[in-house]
């Protein structure tokens, strides 16, 4: 209290010292009548101004420009930070994201090259990196060097519900269709059924980025922002939305299903898969070059045995850097004035209907597989659900599902093998709209 | 007029897009998972037959250079190991006080507590 006491009192010193200093000038070439009248006039002029200036002053304050759009975004910036410290969901996105959206949202004046979009600002040479898709192969590279698939590799099989699971994001493509939107919007929104982060912030700066032009002449909206938002927090709610749909449709015995643990997998087989699974995948849909290359390229360093330096790197330092930098800048992207619309609701809406659609799709695809299989290589149809991307979350809700029913049955390495499949499954799927509709 | 006509065309065009976009997606799954079903292991067979010369089996390897190596000598070595990794008491660090005792005031040095004046 002192010290900001003190402080004032310089302050105001030295504001009071200027016009007293004019005021001596003036002394020098005025006479004494003057003095006085000079002293008035200045004094006067003294307030205005001052006055004047803590107007101007408060008017670039955020009390002056605040909107109740900024406010509520902060808000929830706030609310995704707690989600993220007390109930751990997925903190290392939550935190960074609810940090962007009160950077985001801190309201200013236009024109000082402050805000995300404005062009030359700090931010929004960041946020090019977003905007340009840069950042989401990075990460894939990073999920990469960090994946081990040799669960899938021991059973491939298990590949086919990470496809079943993308019928969230077809659905959904069709969804946003009836509700409006035109073509490459559609198809940008429809990634999120895929439960990927950053195939969707990928899918949705190339299709929704506010630049493409339409056929018809119209500018495409840029949603960026929203579907990002969308598709971290419902990853992040995953241990919400899943659990229920797993215990409506599928039966207590079938929870109880017990899978032979997968077979060991050679190291040969291990350094094959990214290869082979590269050129396979990338021949078929080439729109997902940038996502699939990366992240086989990622595996392939991981697997290969002699570039454990660069694969240490890309799972740790790279992907750490990356995240930052996109959590914030996709937090920062919710600026009020561009996120808070109707169709960001609707992309809220559509967004959660297609995580239902998707766990859906791979829980009654996995049932569906189960009529074929006999015996023990039955699968135990919670492994479905985990068909959507959302890694390892997913993953992990199933293998504390099937412990709730019986806590001696340990799904997570199954699980695991539809989970890196709906990575795979999500980015052919990205790349397939991109080739449509890009 | 047009509006409308755009937006059944993108409906038509959207089901398009659904239909061969879960076909392609469970196509390339399907093959990617029955070429590691079927194909991995022909080419892992093909990659074994190649390079059967010169795989070396257990038996190929001579032993007449590590003929003075017996099971002594290596049970004597990792117990060396051992006892140097696991069973270094002898050789502890000798600086016990170094860290700062937690509490600030101890009367181990005290002049009124002595085993001289009791209390």
């Amino acid at each position: 209290m002192k010290k900001i006491l003190i402080i004032f009192g310089v302050l105001s010193l030295l504001i009071f010292i200027r016009p007293a200093l004019g005021l001596n000038a003036a002394q020098t070439t005025a006479d004494s009548t003057t003095i006085t009248q000079t002293e008035e006039v200045s004094d006067d002029r003294f307030i205005d101004e001052a006055l004047g200036g803590i107007k101007l002053f408060y008017n670039y304050t955020g009390f002056a420009n605040a909107t109740a759009g900024n406010l509520l975004m902060i808000l929830i910036g706030i609310v995704f930070i707690y989600l993220g410290i007390k109930f751990d969901y997925e903190p290392l996105l939550l935190i960074p994201i609810g940090a962007g959206v009160i950077i985001g949202n801190i309201p200013f004046v236009a024109g000082n090259q402050t805000g995300i979009y404005e062009t030359g600002s700090v931010l929004n040479y960041l946020y090019f990196g977003v905007v340009k898709g840069i950042y989401p192969p990075l990460i894939f590279l990073g999920i990469g060097a960090m994946t081990d698939f040799s669960s899938l590799i021991a059973n491939p099989k298990l590949m086919l519900l990470g496809a079943a699971a993308q019928i969230g994001v077809f659905a959904t493509f069709l969804g946003a269709l009836y509700l409006g939107f035109n073509l490459p919007e559609a198809g940008a929104i429809g990634i999120i059924g895929g439960a990927d982060g950053p195939t969707a912030i990928f899918l949705s700066s190339k299709l929704a980025n506010g630049v493409n032009i339409l056929a018809d002449g119209t500018v495409v909206k840029n949603l960026i922002g929203p579907i990002a938002i969308a598709a971290y927090s419902y990853m992040a709610l995953v241990p919400v939305i899943q659990p229920p749909l797993m215990r409506l449709l599928i039966s207590k015995e079938d929870r109880k299903i017990r899978m032979k643990p997968p077979r060991a997998v050679s190291q040969k087989e291990k350094m094959l898969f990214p290869i082979v699974a590269l050129i396979l995948t990338t021949f078929i849909s080439p729109g997902s070059l940038p996502l699939l290359g990366m992240l086989f390229f990622g595996n392939l360093l991981k697997e290969s045995g002699r570039t454990e330096r660069l694969a240490d790197t890309a799972r740790t330092k790279l992907i750490d850097i990356v995240t930052i930098l996109l959590g914030v800048t996709v937090g920062a992207s919710t600026q009020a004035d561009i996120f808070i619309t109707k169709d960001s609701m609707l992309i809220f809406g559509l967004g959660a209907i297609s995580f239902v659609i998707a766990t859906m799709g791979g829980l009654f695809f996995a049932k569906f597989m189960n009529l074929f299989l006999k015996g023990e290589d039955r699968i135990n149809p919670l492994i479905g659900a985990a068909g959507v991307s959302a890694v390892p979350d997913s993953a992990r809700v199933v293998h504390a599902e099937a412990l709730k029913s019986d806590p001696n049955n340990y799904l997570l390495m199954h699980a695991m093998a539809p989970n890196v499949a709906g990575v795979i499954g999500s980015a052919i799927a990205a790349g397939i709209i991109l080739s449509f509709l890009g | 007029m047009l509006p409308k006509l755009l937006y059944i065309d993108q409906l038509s065009e959207g089901y398009v897009i659904l239909i061969t976009g879960l076909l392609i997606v469970f196509g390339s799954l399907i093959i990617l998972s029955l070429f590691f079903k079927y194909g991995v292991p022909i080419m892992l067979y093909a990659y074994k037959i190649v390079t059967k010369g010169r795989d070396r089996k257990i038996k190929d390897i001579s032993v007449t250079a590590d003929e003075k190596f017996t099971g002594e000598i290596a049970a004597a070595i990792a117990t060396a190991i051992h006892l140097y990794l696991s069973e270094k008491h002898d050789t502890e660090n000798t600086i016990l006080t170094i860290k700062q005792a937690r509490k600030l005031y101890s009367p181990w040095s005290s002049k009124i507590y002595g085993t001289q004046n009791r209390l």
